[in-house]
């Protein structure tokens, strides 16, 4: 390994790691064969150590500031000091290895999820567990919403009269930016009031189906009806629309007439909020 | 080196300019934004198709654009990633940059990235290491990179060179320009106890292609490169005794965090103009006694628009 190569690990371990900064330095002088006030120059005014210390605490300070950034809602759930020691054991276990940013808080989700201790769902703390999961699936969900390809540019707007598509179903696709949730609590209200500064009440446990969008670069989110939901599910994996239609009343046990039905009020409302589009 | 070469690479002085944030997103999308260029983080648009995207496409249709990186990593000892050198490469033929830049650091090993912009030891060993990435680089991208000098907090005993000395030997061995941060120069000044003028009059001025000026913070024991304070009186003087060795380069101003409203930063990099003719704001530099003051500040990139 050259010179440089070492130096570089060195650092890096010690920024990284976890822990006093002593013991960190210590550990790293000792992996790598280095005496760390050999190896940087100490001043007048610091020694080799706190010089170390300025990287090692930005590096935790600016990370977390980011992870503040793509997980308000979570960050107000749990409150700066239980939010800053999840996302502080994430960065442990899963060093940001992106030159993107966006990437850093790509595994949070999973992370929280991994992180529950094993308990039943009978158990009465069992909720106090899945909230912060599903809310962190939600803001990550918005996150990638936000930046991923969408409709821009691609489609035009089919004004008032979007009643063609009554006639040609088979030109009926989901944005390519439409994420679908299924989570255990309703959390639109919740996040929508973090958003915008407001004081918001923790939702009590309930199934909630969840659609997030883009549209003219805004994003959106909102509380579908189960079967809408399904309904857009399918239409993303299934071939066409008749088949997303059969698919949806047969998951949701709805007549395929009555869905057809529903459907001719409901997708001109799916087409303004940029859900699916007519190709 | 006190003679004025306006070389700069045949690049153009663009004038004044400021870096685009998502904060004035919605400004810029309405109104004239009355400075001469812009700056952006690459990383941030690189793969992002919403709405940044879409303003950037804007200004970028009204005004020149430089893509100016934090995660080139050009000298760490990982591979060079060439992924990231290609996404790199589509955003400028989209953007269409008048250059590419990106700093004198590296960001991690093995691969991890730290996100921050960590120092050199400046030796010989790192001077071959550094040519040759920067060569590959160029000849990926081609043109000329354009390599910005860090704020740093810590020097290694192994270093043998000064940075002046290192970023000249870097322009002969490569032909890369240079972004000539005097807010780092000045920054690094301090912390490592050389003279901030002594390093800008040794550099290479024909090789300058822009200069960055911003705010640091006074943290008592050492400077940090914060980019969210006015650039105070040291920081001028610095950038107006570049722009007399250089003959006038492209001035871009950075302000990352504590960011202010867009009529208030075009009026902080307006000072320049009054620089240039000889009066010296008063600004103090900035001073904190908080444990949580952050060089480099990233977060100003994550930023989404809910409805």
């Amino acid at each position: 390994m050259s010179e440089l190569t070492t130096l570089q690990k060195w650092l890096t371990s010690i920024i990284v790691r976890p822990g006093m900064l002593d013991d960190k330095i210590r550990l790293a002088d000792e992996h790598y064969q280095l005496k760390n006030d050999k190896v940087i120059r100490p001043s007048l005014r610091l020694s080799s150590k706190q010089k170390i210390e300025i990287y090692s605490k930005g590096y935790i300070l600016r990370l977390l500031e980011c992870m503040e950034a793509e997980y308000p809602a979570l960050n107000k759930l749990l409150g700066q000091n239980l939010f800053h020691t999840f996302v502080k054991a994430y960065l442990v276990q899963l060093p940001p290895n992106s030159p993107d940013l966006y990437n850093l808080g790509e595994a949070f989700p999973a992370f929280l999820k991994g992180s529950q201790p094993q308990t039943n769902n009978l158990d009465i703390d069992r909720p106090m567990y899945d909230l912060p999961v599903d809310l962190a699936m939600f803001e990550r969900c918005i996150a990638e919403v936000s930046r991923i390809e969408g409709l821009e540019n691609k489609v035009e707007e089919v004004g008032d009269n979007q009643m063609p598509y009554l006639f040609n179903t088979t030109a009926i696709y989901t944005s390519p930016c439409l994420k679908l949730l299924n989570l255990q609590f309703p959390l639109v209200d919740f996040v929508q009031h973090v958003y915008n500064e407001l004081e918001p009440e923790t939702p009590v446990k309930q199934d909630s189906f969840v659609c997030i969008c883009r549209k003219n670069y805004r994003v959106n989110f909102h509380e579908l009806e189960t079967w809408q939901w399904h309904f857009l599910n399918s239409l993303q994996n299934k071939p066409n629309y008749m088949a997303a239609v059969m698919d949806t009343a047969s998951v949701c046990s709805i007549a395929t007439d009555t869905i057809m039905a529903d459907l001719i009020l409901w997708v001109p409302v799916a087409i303004s909020l940029g859900y699916v589009y007519l190709k | 080196m006190d003679t004025i070469d306006t070389n700069r690479l045949g690049l153009p002085n663009l004038g004044l300019g400021v870096g685009l944030r998502s904060k004035h997103y919605s400004h810029l999308m309405q109104n004239d934004p009355v400075v001469d260029w812009f700056e952006i983080i690459s990383e941030n648009y690189m793969n992002n198709f919403g709405y940044g995207r879409h303003v950037l496409s804007h200004i970028a249709s009204i005004r020149p654009v430089v893509m100016h990186g934090v995660s080139m990593s050009v000298g760490s000892t990982d591979p060079l990633n060439v992924d990231y050198l290609k996404q790199l490469k589509q955003l400028a033929d989209f953007v269409n940059p008048v250059w590419i830049s990106d700093h004198l650091c590296w960001t991690g090993v093995a691969n991890i990235n730290t996100h921050d912009l960590l120092p050199l030891p400046l030796t010989v060993e790192s001077m071959h290491h550094v040519a040759s990435r920067v060569n590959q680089i160029q000849d990926i991208l081609q043109r000329p990179l354009i390599l910005e000098n860090p704020s740093t907090y810590l020097e290694f005993e192994s270093s043998t060179l000064h940075e002046w000395e290192f970023l000249s030997e870097l322009v002969n061995k490569t032909g890369c320009g240079l972004l000539l941060d005097v807010n780092n120069v000045f920054v690094s000044g301090f912390n490592h106890g050389f003279d901030p003028e002594f390093y800008i009059r040794n550099i290479p001025h024909k090789s300058v292609v822009q200069i960055h000026v911003a705010g640091p913070t006074d943290c008592d024991t050492y400077l940090l490169d914060t980019h969210d304070q006015p650039v105070p009186t040291q920081v001028w003087r610095l950038y107006q005794l570049a722009q007399e060795l250089t003959g006038g380069v492209s001035t871009l101003l950075e302000w990352d965090a504590n960011i202010p409203e867009y009529p208030e930063l075009v009026a902080e990099v307006q000072k320049a103009k009054e620089v240039l003719k000889g009066h010296l704001p008063n600004v103090p530099v900035s001073r904190t006694s908080a444990v949580d003051v952050i060089s480099n500040p990233v977060d100003h990139q994550m930023q989404a628009t809910y409805e």
